[in-house]
């Protein structure tokens, strides 16, 4: 290839977008490419062809790559296929580092309460204990409506219910409201089994 | 030994002009031409592509998997860049890697009229997405104004006591949002086919979760649009108007593009 020194270099910016996309969002627009580079576009017999995992999969995994890094790495360890096989060495490593994890914060709960901030602890407990309420009131609640439409329930303890779960719903809205929590914080991220609501 | 990583196929361009980027494993990106059609390649170790341990790498590690899609695309987007104008090209799916120069001169010829054709079929048209989000809060509130069944009810909780009128209002708030449920696939099909008209081709794509797209309101439709230039203007004139009036019934609607038209090849 000849030399051409005066070439003007294309800038970082040309690059990362060369058409100069229309699009606000950038989050969106990394998972539309992602999904289309890896999803479709044209398939030609090559010698080589990369096999990626099952994209839904992917898919599995990039909500928590995209979503926050620090996860990324603890389950960059984690195997996304689903072959049945041993364990392999990083594998039981990664268990290992998980359950010193876990001892670790076992350690420290205690310290957490006492912690230097103690607003903020207070915030997670409440978090934590509110979400549980929460979901057994959704529980609950669900069973009445069940029992109401088999008529299985009478009128005097309908009303009484109803006033119950409504001054349990007024008591919730006034703990988030205290403890500075939006109604989707309150659910938990059990990892890969997803949320608990 | 070098293999050749293939990103997209093009019509013929201008000998002259230079990527000036590296690909996907550091190499130059350049064109190998085929009588009036070039592919857009560049050079990747064999033994680090070819071999097991980069089949593994591809099914597990996701951070390798991102990093390596986002330069596939990137080239993919700087091949479609011509002066001024968008280029039709052909982007190929993530990893095909071909062995010799020879191979893939080979393939060229072998597909040579499918390419062609296909190049021809994509010239002067452009993918663009619209995504829809959706306030669920102001559609329910929509859909309880329209329906005489729920203004009925509602009037008779009114005069309930207080804890009976509780449950019942559940149970009118689930009837709602089933209906709304119904009346939602309705509007998407309507905004589908009413944007399909400014378009040469149309499909749905996947509906991305909220931790996927990081925003407060979800997604409720995903749709790909093959559009020709001379249309464009009118096709995003009529997704802002969409926009704005379904904005009251809690419809947000965005579009991104152009991008390399993966979806119609």
């Amino acid at each position: 290839m000849s030399k051409h020194p005066q070439k003007i270099k294309i800038s970082e910016t040309d690059i990362k977008s060369p058409m100069g996309r229309l699009s606000k969002d950038e989050k969106v627009t990394l998972i539309d490419a992602l999904d289309k580079v890896l999803e479709k576009g044209a398939v030609i017999s090559g010698d080589v062809a990369i096999r990626v995992a099952d994209v839904d999969l992917i898919y599995l995994g990039l909500r928590v790559l995209v979503t926050s890094i620090s996860k990324a790495e603890e389950l960059s360890g984690k195997s996304f296929s689903n072959r049945e096989r041993e364990l392999t060495k990083e594998e039981l490593e990664y268990l290992a580092r998980l359950e010193k994890e876990i001892r670790r914060a076992e350690a420290s709960i205690p310290k957490l309460i006492d912690a230097k901030n103690p607003k903020k602890a207070e915030q997670g407990i409440a978090k934590l204990v509110l979400t549980l309420i929460e979901l057994l009131r959704r529980l609950m609640e669900k069973e009445v409506v069940r029992r109401m439409q088999k008529k299985s329930l009478s009128k005097i303890e309908i009303q009484k219910l109803g006033m119950t779960f409504k001054a349990l719903g007024k008591k919730m809205e006034e703990l988030k409201t205290v403890f500075g929590l939006e109604d989707e914080e309150l659910n938990l991220d059990l990892g890969p089994l997803g949320n608990l609501m | 030994m070098k293999g050749f990583y293939l990103y997209c196929i093009r019509d013929r361009t201008d000998p002259n002009s230079k990527f000036l980027m590296r690909g996907i494993n550091g190499g130059k990106v350049f064109i190998i031409p085929y009588q009036s059609i070039e592919a857009t390649v560049s050079e990747v170790s064999l033994k680090e592509f070819g071999s097991d341990e980069i089949q593994k790498r591809a099914q597990e590690d996701l951070k390798w998997i991102k990093e390596k899609a986002q330069l596939h695309e990137k080239v993919v987007e700087r091949a479609m860049k011509g002066k001024g104008r968008v280029l039709s090209i052909i982007p190929m799916k993530f990893g095909t890697i071909f062995k010799t120069k020879k191979k893939l001169e080979e393939t060229l010829k072998k597909y040579y009229s499918k390419f062609k054709k296909t190049l021809e079929n994509l010239k002067g048209k452009q993918e663009w997405g619209v995504k829809v989000y959706l306030d669920r809060q102001a559609f329910n509130k929509e859909i309880k104004k329209v329906s005489p069944v729920v203004q009925e009810k509602e009037k008779e909780i009114a005069s309930m006591p207080e804890g009976t009128a509780y449950f019942m209002q559940k149970q009118v708030d689930d009837a709602v949002s089933k209906e709304a449920d119904k009346a939602l696939q309705n509007y998407g099909e309507s905004f589908f086919e009413n944007l399909r008209k400014y378009t040469a081709a149309g499909t749905k794509g996947k509906i991305l979760e909220k931790e996927l797209t990081g925003k407060s309101l979800p997604m409720v439709l995903n749709m790909i649009f093959l559009v020709s230039e001379e249309k464009l203007k009118g096709f995003i004139k009529e997704v802002n108007k969409l926009n704005k009036e379904y904005k009251p019934r809690g419809f947000n609607f965005e579009y991104s593009g152009p991008w390399p038209p993966y979806n119609f090849i």
